[in-house]
């Protein structure tokens, strides 16, 4: 089921309540389990993320090197906080505790793209139009 | 059968018996929120743990949640220690923090003398516990309209999107079942209100008083070959004859059900 | 094309083998996670481009090698002349042009991408005299950064799949679990359990049903080393769990691959497609009655479900709660099915005993602690990266020797092990070997690998704040010692850390953390107060600092310091200005800048950009 919901959020960018009725149904699967799952793990969303999805990796490596500061900036920048998008959905803002690039600590993440060793003078230059 | 030493004290028991039966036989007064008979054990609110050891352990101790633990010959048990009296002061301490108004989490915790929550409390406390009886009984009772929802702190119990549950047939179970009574539902005239549901009860077809919810009545007769109008008697004796008139029926037992 | 007999397989080895002849010409690209962000493809492209216009002698481009991790993260990107073994690094896409003129035409060595050793100052040419190798143990790590982890061919040439082709023909399933047993092969995810012991149990468990499941959740945040190997050596993986699988009787496998990690379960998928078109997993393997497949299956995002009990149920579709271990999962796992469960590094360890026999891996490492030890070297130190060490290595050796010490040759403060389950030790300790049961004796442990070096700008008090951040929010919510009391504990740390604690909240910490530990359900739980308790043993005064004087002396936690320019030192360079997101520094350029106490959040961006040191931080 974990792998049904996977695809859906990765096709829609978030799990629409549509998706978990036909999922329940195609897997013949109570609702009340579907909505357990997709409301305990990290991976899933049931509100629409922006065009570009901006993870903020703040694993202890990353926090060491400064990682709060990154992610303050942006959010600042941006006008939301970590787990909120932008009203015109163009950024979403999402900390993640580690994707395992700990040597090119502090890490952010935009849309599957990897940034390492992000400082604070070019933080925000991540999420420019 | 196996023989344990409970507080000291020499003990029959049934091979793979669960520990917290065996205490609760020997009427001994142990805590256990998350429990309940019909349905299995689930080691959450940790308050039902004793301490065990073996002559083999050379004085190794080990905790354990007597509600899933199975005796084995030769077990010690204590389950007064002031190690264990202590923990679960500390339980009931941050239960408190949750849950300072349900007056029986506040009776449970006053038997171990704590008053008031040494911790912070949360901010808009409610009675939920967190025990998942509810949910349970109701996969037990073969629904699953409610589930867990979110992780951790912020974990919850609630209908599927936070709506009224399509699953749910207004069976009262996680009502009834609830040990602090959050769970409210309320019976006025032919309508049951329950988790944002509304359910038209069936009616007695000769006193005309409601009976049980008509989704709730449709599943017993689909899955358990009861006839629906079984349930249009809400007079005891009225339903025992017609019962009795219905020849064996499938009686739902744990065991049934494995 | 199947191979359908050890014959075979041996046969194409030779073939293989024949074909990356060591004597031609080759240049290897490192293409792990580190050096893919550093633009490491980019590379790979400026290699295509170049070739492609410009005839080189005896050099195609089949003769670019991308490869997984090198381990050598804070240099990269990094490309290697092989079979010389020049070592460049931090090499940029446009330096390719020159790179193939001068070092693969001709045999000039480029001095700017030699490693100079921060020690003497020396440029070191090849690869394996860079101190930061020579100092490592490669088993675990043997083919990372040798092989190009998609191509199975490049595995069978480095008897890859060897050690399965033994097994199946030459030994039983007992004599496989037994030299497993004899080479003290204890698990590599942090548990430390004897492997050989749990496959035994597992194999014992009357069932016509066994489980192999691969734990690649690797949840501590600031370990890399699974994903390191899943990434670049994927088949290794494949071959460890097939072992495992004849052993104890299972005909299915899993990999629970974290969902942080797609390139792994990219790279594992592509393995077990060339596997099973090989006729290495699948029915009847290499002709034998042995029959194997696995699947991968994604995690979702819980740290939580890198627990046995929590990972198993997260496989079977559900939420990742763990269960009490009365029964453990080896006698009643996945699907209530006997399973074993065992790290990435464990599996990747079987093929090479079985190769090499049990003796010869109790030689390395030290008493009960046999074999080496991947570990992620991150946080203050100058060499980050990947290392391998034998099992009894001193953290100083590997802080120092290896990592280079600290960063800017600032002092060391503490070193934290274990992830979130662990904790950190100061200096005094940096002489303890690493290994299973010496750290847990101090108070911390080395869990799976990860070691986070900090330095005096790093807040202990903030430390232990942070990890019990992560475990709240990674907490399942099941049991309430968990759930409440490590939201309780995160609560008191952030009363500390803003200069509203009391010594009285010190020793409720320490009695609520002891109770937490006894009666929390699992592992994440019972040893989420480590970092605390840790911290508190070993740096109290800190926590006391925060506590009676409301100062921190790291300077980290913000409603204990203050920012200040120091008007001597300020250049009116206005970059401060610019990189404060709050408006609250003033000041004209070429004149010294000023911090308004009252609009200053200090966040440190100003701190962080100031060239001239200017800004104090009280």
């Amino acid at each position: 089921m974990i792998m049904v919901l996977q695809d859906i959020q990765r096709e829609y960018r978030y799990l629409p309540c549509e998706a978990l009725l036909q999922t329940a149904q195609a897997l013949d699967v109570k609702l009340s389990k579907v909505f357990s799952v997709a409301t305990f793990y990290n991976a899933f969303s049931l509100n629409p993320k922006g065009e570009r999805v901006v993870r903020i990796c703040v694993g202890t490596a990353c926090h060491i090197r400064g990682a709060a500061l990154i992610k303050e900036q942006i959010e600042h920048h941006l006008g939301i906080k970590a787990g909120q998008t932008t009203e015109d959905m163009k950024f979403s803002i999402e900390v993640v505790a580690c994707v395992g690039a700990c040597a090119m600590a502090p890490v952010v993440i935009v849309n599957d793209k990897y940034h390492g060793g992000v400082s604070v003078g070019n933080a925000t230059r991540l999420v420019k139009d | 059968m196996v023989t344990v030493t409970i507080n000291g004290k020499l003990v029959r028991a049934k091979e793979g018996e669960m520990l917290l039966a065996v205490l609760r036989r020997e009427k001994i007064d142990i805590p256990a929120l998350c429990h309940h008979e019909a349905v299995e054990p689930y080691g959450a609110c940790r308050l039902c743990m004793v301490e065990i050891t073996r002559k083999e352990w050379d004085g190794w101790k080990n905790m354990v949640t007597s509600c899933l633990y199975p005796v084995a010959d030769g077990l010690i048990i204590q389950t007064h220690t002031t190690d264990l009296i202590e923990l679960r002061k500390t339980i009931l301490d941050l239960y408190l923090a949750r849950c300072p108004n349900t007056p029986e989490i506040q009776d449970l915790a006053a038997q171990y003398g704590v008053n008031q929550t040494s911790y912070e409390q949360v901010a808009e406390p409610n009675d939920c516990i967190l025990c998942g009886l509810c949910t349970r009984i109701c996969d037990r009772m073969g629904f699953s309209a409610i589930s867990a929802v979110n992780r951790g702190h912020g974990r919850e119990i609630a209908p599927p999107l936070k709506e009224a549950p399509p699953d749910c047939v207004g069976c009262l179970a996680c009502a009834l079942n609830c040990p602090t009574n959050y769970i409210k539902y309320t019976d006025i005239g032919q309508t049951r209100e329950i988790w944002g549901r509304k359910f038209e009860l069936l009616r007695d077809s000769r006193t005309g008083q409601p009976t049980i919810p008509k989704e709730f009545a449709e599943y017993l007769s689909k899955y358990r070959n009861i006839p629906q109008d079984y349930f249009e008697q809400n007079d005891e004796s009225h339903r025992k004859e017609t019962a009795l008139g219905l020849g064996k029926i499938a009686v739902w037992s744990r065991e049934e059900s494995q | 094309m199947t191979i359908a007999t050890p014959r075979q397989l041996e046969q194409l080895a030779a073939e293989y083998k024949k074909t990356s002849d060591k004597h031609k010409k080759m240049v290897i690209v490192c293409c792990g996670t580190g050096c893919l962000a550093n633009g490491a493809q980019k590379i790979v492209d400026a290699f295509e481009e170049c070739l492609s216009h410009r005839k080189v002698k005896d050099f195609t481009v089949e003769a670019v090698k991308k490869t997984g991790c090198h381990g050598f993260c804070e240099q990269g990107p990094l490309v290697v002349i092989e079979p010389q073994g020049t070592f460049y690094t931090k090499v940029k896409s446009k330096d390719i042009e020159s790179i193939i003129e001068k070092s693969i035409e001709n045999d000039e060595v480029i001095e700017k991408f030699l490693f100079t050793n921060p020690k003497d100052g020396r440029k070191i040419e090849k690869y394996p005299d860079v101190p930061f190798f020579s100092h490592q143990h490669r088993i675990a790590l043997r083919n990372l950064g040798k092989i190009a982890p998609f191509d199975i061919k490049e595995y069978i040439a480095v008897d890859g799949y060897k050690a399965l082709a033994k097994v199946l023909t030459t030994m039983t399933p007992d004599q496989v679990i037994d030299e497993i047993t004899k080479s003290e092969l204890r698990g590599r995810g942090g548990g430390g359990f004897s492997a050989g012991k749990k496959w035994r149990t597992c194999r014992n468990v009357p069932s016509d049903v066994h489980y192999v499941i691969c734990n690649g959740d690797e949840g501590d945040p600031g370990a890399f080393m699974d994903r390191s190997m899943m990434e670049g050596d994927p088949h290794s993986v494949l071959e460890g769990m097939m072992i495992c699988a004849f052993a104890v009787g299972a005909k299915q496998g899993y990999i629970y691959v974290r969902e942080e990690y797609p390139l792994a379960v990219i790279h594992l998928q592509k393995a077990i497609a060339d596997c099973e078109k090989h006729g290495l997993l699948g029915d009847r393997i290499l002709g034998t009655d042995f029959s194997f497949s696995i699947r991968i299956a994604r995690g979702a995002g819980a740290f939580v479900c890198g627990e046995s009990s929590a990972l198993m149920r997260s496989v079977a579709g559900e939420v990742g709660e763990p269960r009490a271990k009365y029964i453990h999962s080896v006698i009643k796992g996945l699907y209530d099915q006997p399973t074993v469960l065992n790290n990435v590094e464990t599996f990747v360890n079987v093929p090479v005993i079985i190769n090499h026999g049990a003796d010869w891996f109790r030689k390395i490492g030290v008493s009960k602690n046999s074999g080496t030890k991947v570990f992620s070297l991150v946080g203050k130190v100058r060499n980050t990266g990947l290392i391998e060490v034998a099992m009894g290595t001193t953290m100083r050796e590997i802080i120092y020797d290896i990592g280079g010490g600290i960063i800017d040759g600032r002092p060391f403060k503490g070193v934290q092990t274990g992830g979130p389950s662990g904790g950190c030790l100061p200096e005094s300790k940096l002489d303890l070997p690493v290994d299973f049961d010496s750290l847990t004796e101090a108070g911390s442990m080395m869990g799976s690998g990860g070691m986070i070096v900090m330095d005096d700008k790093t807040c202990m008090v903030d430390v232990a704040r942070y990890f019990l951040q992560f475990l709240v929010s990674e907490s399942c919510g099941k049991c309430v010692p968990c759930r409440e009391g490590l939201y309780q504990l995160h609560k008191l740390t952030i009363k500390i850390c803003e200069g509203n604690g009391t010594e009285v909240d010190i020793e409720k910490m320490e009695k609520l953390s002891q109770q937490i530990v006894v009666g929390s359900l699992c592992g994440l739980g019972k040893s989420g107060p480590n970092p605390l308790l840790s911290t508190i043993k070993y740096y109290r005064d800190e926590y006391l600092a925060h506590i009676r004087d409301k100062k921190c002396p790291a300077g980290v936690c913000r409603s204990l310091v203050t920012y200040r320019v120091i008007p001597e030192l300020c250049t009116g360079c206005l970059a401060c200005i610019t990189a404060c997101a709050y408006h609250a520094i003033t000041g004209r350029k070429k004149e010294p800048h000023v911090i308004n106490h009252d609009l200053c959040e200090k966040c440190g961006a100003c701190v962080a950009v100031c060239k001239h040191d200017a800004i104090e931080v009280s």
